[in-house]
């Protein structure tokens, strides 16, 4: 009765979402005779999140890569969790998508459960949870996971939107202006640290239409330089997936939104 | 005792007047099938009787309160975990009450040395048009029927109770505000709980909005509300 979705599935006998971490299982996976050293992470996308005025606007692109293979140009890596939180993915589709899903469950049985909603800290903590609980994987190379969290916290009224980022092992760090992830965040984030420090406006002062156009400009540079980021061209009608999130929610910018606002600033 | 039927009888009578003992001081609540969703409606002193259970479902209770959060846990579980190894639309009601919370009722109501649940519940479930909502009441000792008719009473005494439903199926007519819907939900629950015969009742020129020293609680289970939870608390005024 403590609120706790995971802690649920294995007492159903359900299989859980991600591996549970235990100390043979961990030896297992680093001293695994037939995997050799781990390969390099697999990250090839690009998400990213930055402040502007309306709240956090969260973007990636559309593409998903195996190898040097286009595996689709039309998958969504944003995922709404609940109302107020949403994570971006990069890394291995099949371990994102999953620790995605168990959180959305997780929040949503925690707030009907309990009858109020989960804290923005415990819902940060939550994925970094998952993230320690797939140390086998990421250690063998094959589930290697860093997300990008945004949220805004429920409980209290003048809360702030806030930008969390993680590395694989399930570390959290708030980004104060800024973050991105994936093999074409790299281009990205060299572009919005030059923006904070000598940009007119700076992405922190634009408003939200200035900030969609921002964001899809900077997925198609990325493009430029990494062949794992593709997805995005306006003149094909094709925008990046973009969310805002503010105190009022989260809020979908929809491709006839994004076309507009891109007409607007380059006519 | 058990070995002797005629003795598990008399123990299975024991509970039934100890259950309906216990539940003489509840009242009401009620479910209805409208326009714009399903209405839920529950009358409190302090703790809440009407609750989300998941995206499409919700629950409308009276009883001991351990008993209601017993019931509520139980289900919120259940369709949680039904929810994420298939998928949301895979939580059907039917499915619910069947193979998951009326067995653990009936099962926990005859096993004669365990404390039986002191409920009578209310499951609804939302669908895309009044013909599809599917209402359910079910029972302390895990029977339960559907109804149809889109109107729906849970009170410990029965043949009140299906007054009530008449009554209201009577009265609500299908042009109702959803605060006016409430307000006829309260006219009965009024009396019921006067315990007035509804024959003399006719429907109020002015609906009350509020009971003294009682909390009012209403939800609705939104039809057209856009993402997958449609459950939302109404604030009456």
């Amino acid at each position: 009765m403590n609120g706790d979705f995971l802690a649920l599935l294995p007492k159903a006998q359900f299989p859980q979402a991600t591996v549970n971490v235990g100390p043979d299982r961990l030896r297992a996976g680093a001293a695994s005779p037939f995997l050799g050293p781990a390969p390099e992470p697999l990250q090839a996308t690009t998400v990213f999140a930055f402040h502007c005025k309306a709240g956090v606007v969260i973007a990636g692109d559309h593409r998903a890569t195996a190898g040097n293979v286009v595996f689709s140009d039309r998958t969504e890596k944003i995922l709404e969790l609940d109302s107020h939180s949403l994570m971006a993915i990069a890394g291995v589709p099949a371990t994102a998508f999953e620790m995605a899903r168990t959180l959305q469950t997780s929040f949503e049985f925690y707030r009907r459960s309990q009858l109020q909603p989960m804290s923005l800290p415990a819902k940060i903590r939550a994925l970094s949870q998952l993230l320690r609980n797939n140390i086998p994987a990421t250690i063998q190379g094959f589930g290697v996971v860093a997300p990008i969290f945004a949220g805004v916290e429920t409980n209290e009224p003048d809360a702030q939107p806030q930008i969390y980022f993680y590395d694989p092992l399930g570390a959290q760090f708030e980004a104060t202006h800024y973050a991105g992830s994936g093999s074409g965040s790299g281009s990205i984030k060299s572009v919005l640290s030059f923006l904070e420090r000598w940009g007119e406006p700076k992405p922190a002062e634009m408003p939200l239409d200035q900030a969609v156009v921002l964001a899809n400009r900077l997925l198609m540079t990325a493009a430029e330089f990494d062949t794992a980021t593709g997805g995005v061209h306006p003149e094909k009608q094709q925008y990046a997936t973009i969310r805002l999130v503010s105190r009022q929610g989260i809020q979908a910018v929809s491709t006839e939104a994004q076309a507009g606002m891109w007409k607007e600033a380059h006519d | 005792m058990t070995e002797e039927p005629y003795r598990w009888l008399e123990a299975i009578g024991n509970r039934r007047e100890y259950i309906t003992e216990q539940m003489k001081g509840g009242t009401p609540v009620f479910a209805l099938s409208r326009p714009e969703g399903i209405l839920l409606v529950g009358v409190g002193q302090g703790q809440s009787k009407v609750f989300e259970i998941y995206d499409r479902h919700a629950f409308a209770a009276l009883g001991h309160p351990v008993d209601i959060e017993r019931m509520r846990q139980a289900a919120i579980e259940a369709a949680h975990l039904e929810g994420f190894n298939r998928s949301p639309k895979d939580v059907t009601l039917r499915r619910l009450i069947s193979f998951s919370l009326s067995t653990t009722l009936k099962t926990s109501f005859e096993q004669i040395f365990s404390p039986p649940f002191i409920i009578e519940s209310i499951f609804a479930e939302v669908g895309n048009k009044c013909a599809h909502d599917v209402l359910v009441r079910v029972h302390y000792d895990g029977n339960h029927h559907y109804e149809t008719s889109g109107v729906m009473v849970a009170s410990p005494d029965r043949k009140r109770e299906d007054e009530a439903a008449a009554w209201l199926r009577q009265v609500v007519k299908s042009g109702d505000t959803l605060n006016e819907a409430i307000g006829l939900c309260l006219t009965a629950w009024q009396a019921l709980v006067d315990s007035k015969p509804f024959a003399e009742i006719k429907r109020p020129d002015t609906l009350p909005t509020a009971i003294p020293g009682r909390t009012v609680e209403a939800a609705l289970l939104d039809r057209s509300r856009s993402g997958p939870v449609q459950y939302r608390t109404l604030e009456l005024n």
